[in-house]
């Protein structure tokens, strides 16, 4: 029994040619003389064979292709995708080289270039007026400029008051023979023009410092110098005596001298 | 006409040294010589056409790109069908789920095996279906090594270099191949076998 288990082992190979001799022969004079074994062997003799029939399947199979056309077909394939291969490599070598890992901060640095060049670009332009105060590098109290103002307005009155005072002491103080002419001698109209556009220079600065006083008196000074300059001419000796006395009992000049004073302690 | 033997002065590995220099000619040629052989070894494992011509079409691809790794020494049918047989186990493995493999066309218990009328079972007009299915179930080198020496008709040998393994191995594996085999057809075929 052992004998048979070890024979039958050996029974594929020696159906498929596989045994050498001396195994065949010790194989075939077993089975001459166990009668189980021979039966077995038939059976699986049988097997084999049947096993054969799917030969005829793929035979089948076989004939339907085109053994002619396929080696072609498979060629073309081939050779085909092999270039295609080529262009993609040639790219993937390129992909390949861009995104290497050692070329990742190189990226990381430009995009956060860009990010942050796209975000000091978006903040300029949004606040031009910003980027201005920031380059005069002067900050200056808010208050600063409108005392500055003011204080220009000031000496600018008390430049208008004084000459307009020199020229009124001038004129009272002309011989009274000379007096008529006064107002038509080149320098007197000269100053009184000058005086005039002066006085339209300051006129809002008056108003907007609200220095009321000394509008009142200007307005004053100024229409009776637009009045001189214009109606001298026609006026007579005494009339002109007359608008002299006017002046002195009016205290005009002592009027300017007071407004003077004012404005010089800030106080209009 | 393609030829499908090498010229006596020009063996396989002229051919090959020429399909290394990439010779459309000589590739054309090697395709001619070796498709039907891949294709047996293909349809055998898949029993299905289309996939076997899928296999082949892939062999002669892989074999186009790796030729440079052949060795003049080496047998080339055989280095061609260890490319095949990897391919047909990959392609097995991505395409071939529980449920597709038994999938097939006809039930085996709804095949015409005619057991009691019939004297021979293997007269049965359904019998190649039944092996077919049965081969099916075998493992993975079993069945290969049962299809290289029943339909590709591999020596043990060139079995053992396809696939990597000592001839003891397939000699063994090719018992247990038939013995389950039997053991598989057997319910369809009467309990004799």
């Amino acid at each position: 029994m052992t004998e048979c288990k070890k024979f039958k082992k050996d029974f594929v190979a020696l159906l498929s040619q596989e045994l050498d001799e001396e195994k065949t022969k010790l194989l075939q004079s077993h089975l001459d003389r166990c009668p189980d074994c021979k039966r077995e062997m038939a059976q699986l003799e049988k097997f084999m064979k049947g096993a054969e029939s799917l030969k005829m399947d793929i035979e089948q199979a076989m004939e339907t292709v085109d053994w002619e056309e396929l080696p072609r077909k498979i060629t073309e394939n081939v050779f085909k995708q092999e270039v295609s291969a080529l262009k993609e490599s040639w790219l993937g070598r390129l992909s390949r080289f861009l995104f290497q890992p050692r070329l990742r901060p190189v990226y990381a640095g430009l995009l956060l270039g860009v990010l942050l060049g796209s975000l000091a670009t978006y903040l300029i332009l949004r606040a031009p007026q910003l980027k201005e105060a920031r380059s005069t590098k002067i900050s200056v109290p808010s208050n600063f400029l409108e005392s500055m103002e003011l204080e220009m307005a000031r000496r600018e009155t008390l430049d208008y008051l004084e000459r307009s005072q020199y020229l009124l002491l001038d004129f009272i103080q002309s011989p009274s023979e000379k007096s008529a002419e006064f107002w038509q001698s080149e320098f007197a109209s000269q100053k009184a023009r000058d005086l005039l556009a002066k006085k339209k220079y300051i006129n809002p600065q008056l108003d907007k410092y609200q220095m009321a006083k000394a509008k009142i008196i200007c307005d004053q000074i100024e229409l009776l110098f637009y009045e001189l300059s214009q109606i001298s001419v026609k006026l007579s000796a005494g009339e002109i005596k007359k608008i002299q006395k006017f002046i002195e009992e009016k205290q005009i000049l002592m009027k300017i001298d007071l407004l003077k004073k004012e404005l010089g302690k800030s106080e209009v | 006409m393609i030829k499908e033997r090498p010229d006596e002065n020009e063996d396989i590995h002229t051919l090959i040294e020429r399909v290394k220099k990439r010779d459309r000619e000589a590739f054309m040629t090697v395709t001619a010589l070796y498709q039907k052989k891949v294709f047996l070894l293909a349809f055998s494992f898949f029993h299905n056409r289309e996939d076997a011509l899928d296999i082949v079409q892939e062999t002669f691809l892989r074999l186009y790109q790796k030729v440079h790794l052949f060795r003049k020494g080496q047998n080339f049918q055989n280095w061609l069908l260890q490319i095949a047989k990897n391919l047909c186990i990959d392609y097995h493995r991505k395409n071939y789920s529980k449920s597709k493999e038994y999938n097939r066309e006809k039930p085996i218990e709804e095949m015409n095996l005619a057991l009691s009328d019939e004297k021979d079972p293997y007269l049965s007009s359904d019998l190649k279906g039944i092996f077919s299915e049965c081969v099916k179930k075998l493992a993975t080198k079993q069945r290969l090594i049962f299809v290289m020496k029943h339909y590709n008709q591999l020596e043990y040998q060139e079995i053992a270099q396809i696939l990597g393994i000592a001839l003891g191995t397939v000699k063994s594996l090719h018992f247990k191949a038939v013995q389950n085999m039997r053991g598989l057809v057997a319910p369809y075929l009467g309990r004799q076998l």
